[in-house]
């Protein structure tokens, strides 16, 4: 294991839901990329699972920021030496109470041509579930919680 | 040592961080669950230096070390 520093570490953590206004936004800052041929964007949405009867009104997420940020430097340099066409790569995750309905996870991936976004994004998608220290409390409409984890 | 402590962790510690002496993980696990009963029924991972340990390893004091209960991003 190499202990020289990642190069560059990026925060992908915003306070609350991921405004779908903010996901045009970073669509339209690319418009002068024009050797950009194809955009894939992965969205996750918090769901209202019933748990018990009772639904899942919000996810308060918390996370070890150090660790996940440096995982995600470490992911997106694989990323980037997976599918070396990439030609960007954005990702953002909520911290806070983000209400069913809302979003709280982009992966963005451009590419000249779609088959590099799109395998990118699917790819990157599991790894950031799989690995990155970010913890869910699911909070019902009884006021109970549940602590989310993915499989 | 300080130990770092996340999510349902922290929620049955009662606390965000703790203040243990070990000389080793396993010596830690089994300080975490004497400080944390409930933690002995629980699923979660000891990270060293923001790495997740999978075997035993000797701790000297500087590292930087956490307990990580299931991930949940996405």
């Amino acid at each position: 294991m190499s202990s020289a520093q990642p190069h560059q570490v990026k925060d992908i953590f915003l306070d609350g839901p991921i405004d779908p206004a903010f996901v045009g936004a970073s669509l339209a800052k690319h418009a002068t990329r024009t050797d950009i041929g194809a955009h894939e964007i992965f969205l996750g949405q918090v769901r209202a699972d019933a748990i018990g009867g009772a639904a899942v009104q919000a996810i308060e997420f918390t996370a070890y920021r150090a660790m996940a940020l440096e995982r995600m430097t470490l992911i997106r340099e694989e990323a980037f030496a997976r599918w070396p066409q990439l030609t960007c790569l954005h990702v953002h995750h909520s911290l806070g109470v983000v209400k069913a309905g809302e979003l709280c996870f982009m992966v963005f991936a451009s590419a000249p041509h779609r088959i590099a976004a799109r395998e990118a994004v699917a790819w990157l998608v599991d790894r950031i579930k799989a690995e990155l220290p970010i913890f869910g409390k699911e909070v019902r409409s009884d006021r109970t919680h549940v602590w989310k984890r993915n499989s | 040592m300080d130990i770092l402590l996340f999510g349902a962790v922290a929620e049955k510690a009662g606390a965000s961080i703790l203040h243990l002496e070990a000389t080793s993980v396993d010596a830690l696990r089994q300080a975490l669950i004497a400080r944390i009963p409930d933690l002995a029924h629980m699923r979660y991972a000891i990270a060293v230096d923001r790495q997740v340990v999978h075997h035993d390893r000797p701790l000297h004091g500087g590292e930087e070390i956490a307990v990580l209960p299931p991930f949940a991003g996405g």
